[in-house]
């Protein structure tokens, strides 16, 4: 039977196809100043003083000052807005502020806006992300004169200038006044070098150059007129967009990835080490059977001893990744331990093993939620030692539920500091006597810990450090593993440094002439 | 007729507070919301905060029912991860989800019809096999595989249509062509043997010997009857579209109800996961409940059964 259809579709698909063809413009690139970055998980705010994310974070780099900031090069924390600061005492900071600072709405910043913005943090009312932080060290600010700040502390803490720079942006006066719960609707006013012109939530935040922005920042007249951050959650996608145009620089490329990528047309790659670092913890303290095998340092010492980390390093993680044999990056003030390393020697392992009395091994669960490649390889080590390994692979939210119910005998996990170049940063989160992630039950060593987080003199805090950094690793109460590698995707016609906390400083990018 | 209706609506809401509750309890027992909402790397101080702050201290029956009494009363609760109200970001994300499974349902019904009838006009011929082929290999591809090939040739090697977003319908077509090709097996199959059956009844002899012939006889005829089963299939596809776009919205990039449903689920976000669920839960028992109405209307045998 043949059949004639109604409607000439041939005419239809001509029709249609003439309507695809059409090019799609993407507005990415040096043609129109416009850097359009992918970001791999969605942003729910621009505001900082509400957001814990890292994309948060590189996106107050752009629209937000602090009264301090993080030198890309050394790393130290030094005045921004601040034009000089003084320790008066161990508890008392002045902060002189700078007069040539305007917020994106043409006011000029003033010491009120400095003592609002951080009385507004440690308002318990104001629910900002970092307010619990802020407030277990300031108890209050108050204005000495125009321009002059004093920041009284609860005790001495050397970290006050570090949560400064990365946790506090500025703000006007009266900012929240009237916008009660709902903080994220209101427009961003900050004082960064870029201000936001567009923003939608699980969708991009558009921002443009803020002309007005003060000339003595080391921040100051950016390269790039306009930025795009496009949400994009699939890495797939990510690089088909990089590859059309739609895109022009791609964070976070797993090393495989940035391998493959990198040598087509129009894609460059760019490395650098990491200050994030991978560790396995230990259940020394026994909080899962008092009576467990890893209460024994001797089991503790020969898991170290079994884990071949040059290899992982090099084969595995690959780039500028590097063997760390401490809890904590080398990068970091304070990481100068010079405790015992753990050479990879199965035949050692195996001996210790024998010596702690398990000559046969034991069971355990491994639990990890990223890279499950390492974590297999680590499996692979011990059992080659004889230990029987069930690799428990989860996602965050339930990794995060078992370790902090202390139900974990050993977990792979990695930490990023947040950027910080401070050996507080790690030592403090994994190691003081209330954190859930402390699976070492040493009062002694919390009690080192926090003594060198209140430390004001920075030789004594370095001592402490080294002090805290050797109990870890004589009592192995970690495996640390290694440094990561950061593997950035771009544009050829892209000019971009590599971040050495990790960090992206899109400020800094500029366009190839 | 009444009775049939009331009893499938009781089972359809009975499912819904089930799977609602089960959801809930396994967020709770499985995973850490306070730890998730504070960040990899917070502090313990925020954690605890966080915990007591959003009551996640309190007995998670208890929490179930301050939820479930608040959307009783039209409070779908307030986003942790999104810090907005969840209504408005249903909203929000809706008419992407709604737009696109339209788009792939219309996708299915243009592939799987014209399939359907040219394989039931010559059954047993090549054409039949090859629809039939088609069919069973749009099946078998992997939505997420079909959405990456698509991007390759259409929007990096061809650079026709965009790689990913939802801004304009030039973002569609692409995935409402990878959503689409799921469905039509079932459909193409159904057209395929409701059409030889209708084909073969007493009427279309009769409606022949009037002289209707061509897409006439099949189109005003045929078709009108075999189409009968194949709406109530497709008031079901539709409902897989859109409580299961999950991975063609995270492929393409789209910020409808199914990426919103993988973020927050990622994100430990229990009012945003739960009223997303309640509502996918309820969209597929109702266009389900109306496909068996529908039948139960068609053929009595159903409802007095």
């Amino acid at each position: 039977m043949r059949i004639r259809p109604p409607v000439p579709i041939g005419h239809c698909l001509i029709g249609l196809l003439a309507l695809c063809v059409l090019p799609f413009h993407a507005s990415a690139g040096p043609k129109d100043d416009t850097l359009v970055v992918a970001l791999s998980k969605p942003l729910t705010t621009v505001d900082r003083l509400y957001s814990i994310q890292r994309e948060g974070l590189i996106l107050s780099r752009l629209t937000d000052d602090g009264l301090f900031f993080v030198d890309p090069d050394t790393l130290e924390f030094v005045p921004l807005a601040a034009s000089s600061y003084e320790w008066v005492s161990d508890t008392e900071l002045d902060v002189t502020v700078r007069d040539d600072v305007v917020f994106h709405d043409g006011s000029s910043l003033t010491a009120e806006d400095v003592v609002y913005t951080f009385e507004w943090v440690i308002n318990e009312d104001s629910d900002t992300s970092r307010g619990p932080v802020i407030r277990s060290w300031l108890e209050s600010v108050e204005k000495l004169a125009p321009g002059k700040v004093r920041f009284n502390l609860k005790l001495p803490y050397p970290m006050a200038l570090r949560d400064m720079a990365i946790s506090i942006p500025l703000r006007k006066q009266g900012t929240y006044d009237e916008a009660g719960d709902e903080t994220d609707e209101q427009p961003l006013n900050g004082i960064g070098p870029y201000k936001v012109t567009a923003f939608s939530a699980g969708r991009e935040i558009v921002l443009e150059r803020f002309e007005d922005y003060y000339q003595a920042s080391p921040k100051a007249n950016p390269a790039i007129e306009n930025m795009v951050f496009r949400v994009i959650p699939d890495q797939g996608t990510q690089q088909a967009e990089l590859l059309s145009g739609g895109i022009d620089i791609m964070m976070d490329v797993p090393p495989d990835v940035a391998d493959n990528v990198s040598h087509l047309p129009g894609v460059k790659r760019l490395e650098g080490n990491d200050i994030r670092i991978g560790y396995i913890t230990l259940d020394a303290a026994g909080y899962v059977d008092p009576d467990s095998p890893f209460t024994k340092l001797k089991v503790r010492k020969a898991i170290n001893h079994a884990i071949n980390r040059e290899e992982i390093t090099k084969y595995l993680m690959r780039g500028s990744a590097e063997v760390v044999h401490f809890a904590c990056h080398p990068r970091q003030f304070g990481c100068n331990a010079d405790g015992p390393r753990y050479p990879y020697s199965p035949e050692k392992a195996k001996q210790l093993l024998a010596e702690a009395g398990y000559p046969d091994g034991f069971s355990f669960k491994l639990w990890a939620y990223r890279e499950k490649i390492i974590a297999e390889a680590v499996v692979s080590n011990l059992k080659a030692i004889g230990l029987d390994v069930d690799l428990r692979f989860v996602k965050l939210n339930v990794f995060s539920k078992v370790r902090n119910s202390k139900d974990m005998q050993a977990f792979f996990a990695s930490y990023g500091s947040g950027g910080t170049a401070d050996a507080s940063a790690s030592t403090g989160v994994h190691f003081a006597a209330n954190s859930a992630r402390n699976y070492s039950g040493d009062e002694a060593l919390a009690d080192t810990v926090i003594a060198a987080e209140q430390t004001i003199d920075a030789d004594q805090r370095k001592r402490l450090y080294r002090q805290a950094l050797n109990r870890i690793a004589e009592q192995a109460y970690w495996a640390p593993m290694f440094s990561y590698s950061q593997n950035f995707l771009l544009t050829p016609e892209l000019e971009f440094s590599v971040p050495k906390d990790g960090v992206p400083r899109f400020w800094q990018a500029s366009w190839r002439q | 007729m009444l009775n049939y209706v009331l009893r499938r609506g009781f089972m359809a809401l009975l499912v819904a507070l089930t799977v609602s509750f089960g959801t809930f309890a396994l967020f709770h027992f499985a995973t850490d919301p306070a730890q998730t909402i504070a960040g990899e790397d917070a502090p313990q101080e925020m954690v605890d905060e966080i915990r007591e702050q959003y009551g996640f201290d309190r007995p998670v029956l208890v929490q179930y029912g301050d939820w479930l009494g608040g959307v009783l009363q039209g409070d779908f609760g307030r986003s942790y991860f999104w810090k907005q109200q969840v209504v408005e970001l249903i909203q929000e994300h809706a008419k992407v989800t709604i737009l696109l499974a339209l788009s792939a349902l219309m996708v299915t019904v243009v592939i799987a019809l014209p399939l359907g009838i040219s394989a039931a006009l010559k059954p047993n011929s090549w054409v039949d096999r090859l629809a039939l082929s088609t069919a069973v290999s749009a099946q078998a591809i992997p939505n997420f595989w079909l959405g990456l090939m698509f991007i390759i040739l259409f929007a990096v090697t061809f650079p026709i249509f965009p790689v990913s977003g939802d801004a304009t319908w030039k973002h569609y077509v692409l995935p409402s062509l990878v959503l689409g090709a799921s469905s039509v097996p079932a459909v193409m199959r159904l057209t395929r043997t409701g059409l030889l059956d209708v084909l073969s009844s007493d009427y279309i002899r009769t409606a022949r010997a009037k002289g209707f012939m061509g897409y006439r006889l099949i189109l005003q005829q045929a078709m009108r009857n075999a189409l009968l089963p194949i709406v109530s299939v497709l008031a079901v596809q539709l409902g897989h579209k859109l409580g299961g776009s999950v991975v063609t919205e995270s492929v393409f990039s789209m910020n409808g109800l199914g990426r919103l449903a993988v973020e927050s689920i990622f994100n430990s976000d229990i009012p945003t996961v739960q009223s997303l669920i309640l509502i996918f839960v309820l969209t597929f028992v109702l266009l389900t409940l109306a496909a068996d109405l529908i039948n139960a209307w068609l053929d009595p045998r159903i409802r007095m059964g």
